[in-house]
């Protein structure tokens, strides 16, 4: 019965001291909208870079050279040459891998392409015809390369939407000459306009023959990623376990921790990716939770003055017949009061920043970017406040309770 | 059997040799139903003497008897009860608190006892015209007055209908006029409403509204004598 008397008098000492309590609580606010706003934020960039792995079709395998990455990237693996043509052949061979088409070995190849005066930075992606169904582009004009440009290293190239823009402008891009490197390619296609998928921007792309490009831009006989398709999804797992086999025959490796190579499906990549996500939402919370526990600290300092500043209320109220158990009971109350409501305060804030961060996001940066409430934040975000109160307002309280009648009624 | 009985009461504040000696033995007994009266000046010992009987200091010689028990034999939590149920306090400074109404500081109390939340109104307002603030029942008591102060701090001590009432110097804060309105409520809860009161005060004139005076000095008792020509604050105030 008397629990709903402190909670009372707990609501009226926090609403007597308006601004102070406001000010109180901010700490506790920017705490947990701040773990609101990271949880959100967080959850919004998984979807939009799981959504891009998803473009990548499920049915796709990738086989990159160098170690397989089970930690942060160690820059070794970029130049790894450990996939060459002898093993694009091998698991061409449908003796080997049965379930595997679309073998398509891609190079990366940073430099700029120029057309006339006008020159694009980007990079130059040599390639089979396998690359326009795995990462499904579409021809606007023209063709996509072809298997026989492949077989001739023809210096042929396809462009995409903006590189042909920034290129030709108004003018006609099909049929033209391009110089890449020190070569000159004759534009066959153009690519559709078409969203990023997998950290691939369609319309930034300039897509030659992989044979021509070793041959006369990288001079190099390694690629840097193999793309192929499993012919189902029951085989995915089959195909990589047949890719995995043969190239360690290749390689006369029986270790599976000595491997050279890497070989991932989608499935893979979008569980390492939610994990790489997770961990750091996770500890850019916990960095947000430290405020917490500033605002918290904050809280017993302010709570300490207010009692210093009340001991003549403490003291009239045990005068007038409050036992110590009251007055801690009310100073505990008041101080989780102070903090749900920061709390709850903060939630709302770090709901609005998201939805704003959101707005922002897909409107002005043009991500496909989709807001999430992080109810499990906001509960936590809740119970955590509380318990900060709990646990701050504790000391306090203590000294409230202490306090003498007597005592209280002589400070002036 | 009297409703207190102090023997040799004695209170010493501090440690070894910074002692400070407030009370020095004091003897004495107080009926239930009268109206005493302790003066003496600042310094006497007579403000301790109050918050030893009003339970809210405790003393470190002598022994102190209310209603039949040595207050030795009390709990902390039952001595809150004891001041909540059966002693009224009325403070120099009022000590009401600010940003609230005279209602809610005047139930003050009953939030603390076992009186049922539907009777705290009622008794609040009943209270609360005793003492002649009827009118001002919603107000906020910084905008009272400070006669109207000290009167919603008294509806405040006797919303508990309380055994005693202790009055600390109540009109140490107001003009006369103030002082003698106080005064009149406390005659009139003596005297129509039967509480026993015990007041407080350095002067001789506010301290001869009582049957006896209990006159202090050092911490010791100078005279205990009853009053002869007791003074009426509703003659006064109707002068």
């Amino acid at each position: 019965m008397r629990y709903k008397y402190a909670i009372r008098s707990a609501i009226q000492g926090v609403a007597r001291h308006k601004s102070r309590s406001a000010l109180t609580i901010l700490g506790i606010v920017i705490g947990v909208a701040s773990i609101i706003l990271i949880q959100s934020v967080g959850s919004g960039a998984q979807g939009l870079i799981l959504d891009q792995v998803q473009g990548l079709g499920s049915l796709t395998v990738t086989i990159m050279p160098g170690r397989p990455q089970s930690g942060p990237a160690d820059g070794a693996n970029s130049f790894s040459d450990s996939i060459k043509d002898r093993e694009v052949e091998a698991i061409r061979n449908t003796a080997n891998v049965p379930g595997l088409t679309n073998v398509t070995p891609t190079l990366f190849i940073p430099g700029s392409t120029a057309y006339g005066t006008e020159t694009y930075e980007g990079t130059i992606y040599g390639t089979a015809p396998g690359f326009a169904s795995i990462l499904s582009l579409e021809v606007a004009e023209g063709d996509f390369i072809t298997d026989q440009d492949v077989d001739a290293r023809a210096s042929v190239a396809v462009i995409g939407h903006t590189v042909r823009e920034e290129l030709f402008g108004e003018s006609d891009a099909l049929g033209q000459r391009i110089r890449i490197g020190n070569r000159s390619f004759r534009v066959v296609g153009i690519l559709e306009e078409k969203a990023s998928a997998l950290f691939v921007e369609p319309d930034k792309v300039v897509i030659v023959p992989y044979t021509a490009a070793q041959s006369y831009l990288s001079g190099s006989d390694y690629y840097n990623m193999v793309f192929g398709q499993a012919v189902s999804e029951d085989q995915l797992d089959a195909v990589q376990a047949d890719i995995e086999r043969t190239i360690r025959d290749l390689h006369d490796i029986t270790d599976p921790e000595k491997d050279d190579f890497d070989v991932g499906t989608q499935k893979e990549l979008a569980a390492q990716i939610g994990t790489i996500t997770d961990i750091l939402t996770y500890l850019l919370s916990s960095v947000a939770a430290i405020s917490l526990v500033v605002g918290g600290i904050g809280i017993m300092n302010i709570m300490l003055v207010s009692v210093t500043e009340r001991t003549r209320e403490i003291g009239l109220r045990k005068a007038l017949g409050a036992r110590s158990g009251d007055v801690l009971s009310q100073f505990l109350i008041e101080a989780v009061i102070l903090t749900s409501v920061g709390g709850i305060i903060g939630i709302i804030a770090g709901a609005v920043f998201s939805l704003l961060a959101a707005f922002a996001l897909s409107t002005f940066v043009g991500l496909n970017w989709s807001f999430s409430f992080p109810v499990t934040a906001a509960v936590i975000g809740i119970g955590t406040s509380a318990a900060v109160g709990l646990i701050f307002g504790l000391y306090p309280a203590s000294q409230a309770a202490k306090k003498s009648p007597m005592e209280a009624l002589r400070y002036e | 059997m009297s409703l207190i009985e102090v023997k040799d009461l004695r209170k010493v504040y501090g440690e070894e040799e910074s002692q400070t000696v407030a009370l020095g033995g004091v003897t004495f007994a107080i009926e239930k139903g009268e109206f005493v009266s302790i003066m003496g000046p600042s310094g006497s010992g007579k403000s301790t003497l109050l918050q030893i009987l009003g339970f809210l200091d405790k003393h470190t010689g002598g022994t102190y008897v209310f209603e039949g028990k040595s207050s030795e034999q009390y709990e902390d939590d039952e001595l809150a009860a004891i001041r909540n149920e059966k002693l009224g306090f009325i403070f120099q400074a009022f000590n009401l608190l600010p940003k609230t109404t005279v209602l809610e500081n005047t139930v003050l109390p009953l939030m603390y006892s076992d009186v049922p939340e539907r009777e705290w109104e009622p008794r609040g307002r009943r209270a609360i015209e005793a003492v002649g603030l009827g009118h001002r029942i919603n107000h906020e008591t910084g905008k009272l007055s400070g006669g109207e102060k000290q009167r919603a701090a008294i509806a405040r001590a006797l919303v508990n209908d309380p055994e005693v009432i202790f009055a600390d110097e109540p009109t140490g804060n107001l003009d006369s006029r103030s002082g003698q309105m106080v005064m009149r409520t406390i005659q009139e809860l003596n005297e129509k409403h039967g509480h026993t009161v015990i007041l407080i005060t350095h002067e001789s004139a506010t301290a001869e509204h009582a049957h006896r005076i209990i006159r202090i000095r050092d911490g010791r008792i100078e005279s205990d004598e009853p009053v002869r020509n007791r003074r009426r604050a509703d003659e006064a105030f109707d002068k």
